[in-house]
């Protein structure tokens, strides 16, 4: 029993030993340190991570989290990390429970690098705090061989209570994205307090789950939509964009009436353990090179301006494709701002519309 | 020899500390409201009521409450005749095919379920079938590995005599095999229900969102809403309830021993 | 008679082959899938070692082996350990002791582990201790020592206590009582606790989920975070696992045949 333990660890370490660790990079002042990177699963580039760490000399610990609330609730339990990427609304929750440190703008010098549509954001206008990741807006991704444009035009985001596609359905398991849906096809904003019009909301998404029964997912409707087996999907366009690329059935379309424009940015907690390293990874992201590397690998929008053009463009991997661009000429697109009240309301009743 | 007693003090002082007093902080944010990090040791049952008066709550927990049921009932019904099949053999072939059955339960249970998902792909199935297949295949090895100690602790002598009283097998099984077998079925019903009432891994991986059973509930309060009173006065719920059926399996299981 | 038995041996025998396909087509289905060559979980489109490479290039994947390895030898030593102290111990303390220890001893066992999990959390967080290594080694110690002392104790109560007091009477100082006559007496019990610790620690999801740290994940936390996306590199790894397990299973198991078959050989 021992030795069959041993040998276990044993034959675990060689296996350690076979994943190559040790990197022989440049011997730079940040030699040897660590940095504690809580990100989105799949949100960043092939080589990005290990080629920071080649380049600096350092070892990055790499976690993933699959929702914005689920970091939080880490943060909360004590864990201590130097970079974060959340949410726009989460990232204002955060400056206002003053749970971030201010980016050291010595140190990040290549914000001139950022593209238009995430300069100058309402909830950060100076980059004091945040410095844009990625971004885009939520739209609905369609398999154009059973339903069609002229009927995902007509309806909006109303296509998803048609009961003709019952059962083909993959809805995002937020309630902020599934209220906002509901929200915008009743004319309301999405970061309304008015009661009525949450009830009304949540009326909403009870028919639609009574429409069209369906699958409560997250990531998994990416491979759902590339494979077809779904017919309809509410997606972020980066993932549609993924979709799109994959399989050429799938389009996408994002309502006139105004959906969701959101942009993820980099921070770093108050409790960072390693700030300047912290500072140093953020300024690094912003290169042409890193941010060619994550868009081109994830297929969201990147917040470095050339990276951006050129992949939209002729020759780039997503010229042509709906889904990498988002608009930014909209005046009912809307953001989500940080609202404590509302999102425990909706948190609640998005409980009991998926039991419905 | 009383000397020995005292080894038992270093675990007394971590069970105090690791275990006694992690679970008076779940009922100190069961009873009160408000706060994640700040206490208000303002006590109150507004969790407790919040969940006990609202219909779709209470149908979460008749969900987990049936779900469990009835994987422990076919784990039951699956799982006996392997067991008994296994004590039949001879010794060596019984002793290979418990390995066989054991070698399952040693891989992860995510992976094992994650397997699962992958077949079941293939076919058009209903959320809650798969999530009884999940449910089923993570659990028969612990139902048939105690019915077979049961079984294979009975004394053999016991078999021939009845047979020798002229008993025929299906009454040999019934008067003798069956009865003496019960504590291996409770043991295995205590290893099915408990973790199948509360398991959150399996209904979400293979259920899709479209199921939320009680763990799901709790880990959804804790995670997502962050609500962690709300969240501990459902753990309290749920952890009442097994320990109740868990006390009401012990006392069968004695007053069975005794008749 | 015979037709009636043949029956029988034929209808158990077939029963026994359906219940080991149910057991093994999963296991199957993943060896056979992550030598697939494309990214499907539904054809087969030829050989490859593709996603063997992936996983040993995938440093977070190595580190979760690593972790979920080195936890759960250091919880098993530690609750194998503190747990046989303390199942001898408690054999010999006063009733009342011993009742109210296991009432207490017995709440991770019962309590659903999401519970254990939760209450954990709220521990560390209200002691201000930060989530990490350390934390996840404790909470793995805190649910397998129960285990090991539940596993020794029935064995405890069935031994002659005279025993190890004529040892002492005949001049055994208690250390030797206790290593020469108790233990021995009980290792079977110690085993199989150790051995439930370790893959209740190994197999662990729940409690490591919301007491781990940044950077420290293990096998169960890694496959929870990879799930959403269609990922044949975990075919590779549940592959892994499965030969690593099958191999130790079967030399822990065949070991002590052979050398039994070995011993009747020179006995006859």
């Amino acid at each position: 029993m021992k030795k069959a333990m041993i040998s276990l660890f044993c034959a675990v370490m060689c296996l350690l030993a076979l994943a190559g660790c040790g990197s022989s990079g440049k011997s730079t002042k940040y030699a040897g340190q660590v940095l504690n990177v809580y990100n989105w699963g799949e949100y960043v580039g092939e080589n990005v991570i290990s080629n920071f760490e080649k380049e600096y000399d350092v070892t990055v610990n790499y976690s993933l989290f699959s929702s914005n609330e689920e970091m939080y609730t880490k943060l909360m339990s004590g864990s201590s990390y130097d970079i974060l990427v959340p949410s726009d609304y989460m990232i204002e929750r955060l400056i206002s429970e003053k749970m971030l440190q201010p980016i050291d703008k010595s140190i990040v010098t290549n914000l001139d690098n950022l593209a238009d549509g995430v300069k100058n954001l309402n909830w950060d206008p100076d980059n004091t705090y945040a410095v844009p990741y990625f971004w885009g807006n939520v739209g609905i991704v369609y398999d154009s061989t059973h339903i069609s444009q002229a009927d995902v035009e007509k309806y909006n985001f109303a296509i998803f209570k048609q009961t003709a596609y019952k059962g083909h359905v993959d809805m995002y398991d937020s309630e902020r994205d599934a209220f906002m849906i509901a929200f915008k096809d009743l004319g309301y904003s999405m970061n309304t307090s008015n009661e009525e019009e949450i009830q009304a909301a949540y009326k909403w998404l009870k028919e639609m789950n009574a429409a069209v029964n369906p699958s409560y997912v997250t990531d998994e409707s990416i491979d759902d939509m590339v494979n077809g087996q779904k017919w309809l999907a509410l997606l972020y366009s980066g993932d549609a964009s993924y979709v799109l690329s994959q399989n050429a059935n799938m389009r996408y379309y994002a309502p006139s009436y105004g959906t969701n424009l959101w942009v993820d940015g980099m921070v770093i907690p108050a409790n960072a353990s390693n700030p300047e390293l912290a500072n140093v990874f953020i300024n690094y992201i912003l290169t042409y090179e890193a941010s060619l590397d994550n868009s081109e690998t994830v297929g969201y929008s990147s917040s470095n301006k050339q990276v951006l053009e050129e992949l939209s463009s002729e020759g780039g991997t997503y010229y042509n494709n709906a889904a990498y661009l988002p608009r930014t000429d909209n005046p009912k697109d809307e953001t989500f701002h940080n609202n404590e009240v509302l999102r425990k309301e909706l948190s609640n009743l998005w409980v009991k519309v998926k039991l419905g | 020899m009383k000397s020995f007693g005292r080894m038992a003090y270093p675990y007394m002082a971590w069970i105090t500390v690791f275990i006694v007093i992690p679970m008076i902080m779940i009922m100190l944010y069961a009873f009160t409201v408000q706060g994640n990090e700040t206490l208000i040791f303002h006590f109150t049952l507004a969790n407790f009521a919040r969940f006990l008066q609202d219909q779709t709550f209470l149908n979460v927990l008749w969900n987990s409450l049936r779900i469990a049921v009835i994987t422990t009932l076919c784990c039951i019904i699956i799982g006996y005749p392997a067991a008994f099949l296994i004590a039949q053999q001879d010794e060596r072939k019984q002793g290979i095919m418990i390995l066989l059955i054991t070698l399952p339960m040693w891989i992860n249970m995510l992976v094992r379920t994650y397997a699962w998902r992958g077949i079941m792909l293939h076919f058009d199935l209903s959320s809650e079938f798969k999530i009884f297949v999940g449910m089923i295949y993570n659990f028969l090895p612990y139902m048939i590995i105690q019915i077979y100690t049961s079984l294979a602790k009975l004394d053999k002598n016991l078999i021939t005599a009845a047979q020798d009283l002229g008993a025929n097998p299906l009454q040999t099984f019934l008067k003798v095999t069956l009865p003496l077998s019960v504590p291996g079925i409770i043991s295995g019903i205590t290893l099915v229900f408990l973790p199948a009432v509360s398991s959150f891994f399996i209904p979400k991986l293979l259920g899709g969102g479209d199921y939320v059973l009680i763990g799901n509930l709790i880990e959804t309060y804790f995670v997502t809403t962050g609500d962690w009173n709300f969240g501990s006065a459902i753990s309290l719920i749920m952890a009442a309830i097994i320990l109740i059926s868990m006390y009401l399996t012990r006392k069968l299981d004695r007053q069975y021993q005794e008749d | 008679m015979d037709k009636k038995r043949k029956g029988l041996r034929f209808g158990s025998g077939f029963y026994l082959t359906l219940i080991m396909l149910f057991f093994y087509v999963p296991i199957l289905y993943v060896v056979v899938f992550s030598f697939n060559n494309s990214k499907s979980l539904t054809s087969f489109t030829g050989f490859s070692l593709m996603w063997y490479e992936k996983m040993f290039a995938n440093r977070t994947m190595m580190e979760s082996i690593y972790y979920t390895v080195l936890v759960a030898v250091i919880a098993t030593v530690v609750s194998t350990v503190v747990g046989t102290i303390t199942a001898i111990g408690l054999s010999k303390s006063r009733r009342l002791v011993r009742e109210v220890v296991t009432q207490i001893n017995n709440l991770p066992v019962m309590n659903p582990d999401i519970v254990t999990a939760i209450s954990l959390m709220l521990f560390f967080i209200s002691i201000n201790m930060k989530t990490g290594l350390l934390t996840l080694i404790l909470a793995h110690i805190t649910f397998c020592i129960p285990y090991v002392i539940l596993s020794i104790m029935p064995k405890l109560r069935q031994l002659d206590d005279n025993v190890a007091e004529a040892a002492l009477d005949l001049g055994a100082t208690p250390w030797q009582a206790l290593t020469k006559v108790i233990i021995p007496q009980i290792k079977d019990a110690i085993l199989s606790g150790a051995l439930i610790a370790f893959s209740m620690s190994f197999d662990d999801f729940v409690i490591s989920f919301f007491t781990t740290g940044p950077g420290i994940n293990n096998i169960s936390i890694y496959v929870y975070t990879m799930y959403k996306r269609i990922n044949p590199s975990i075919n590779a790894l549940s592959s892994l696992i499965i030969l690593v397990i099958a191999t130790v299973l079967v030399i822990v198991n065949v070991v002590p045949m052979l050398k039994n078959r070995k011993k009747r050989e020179i006995e006859a």
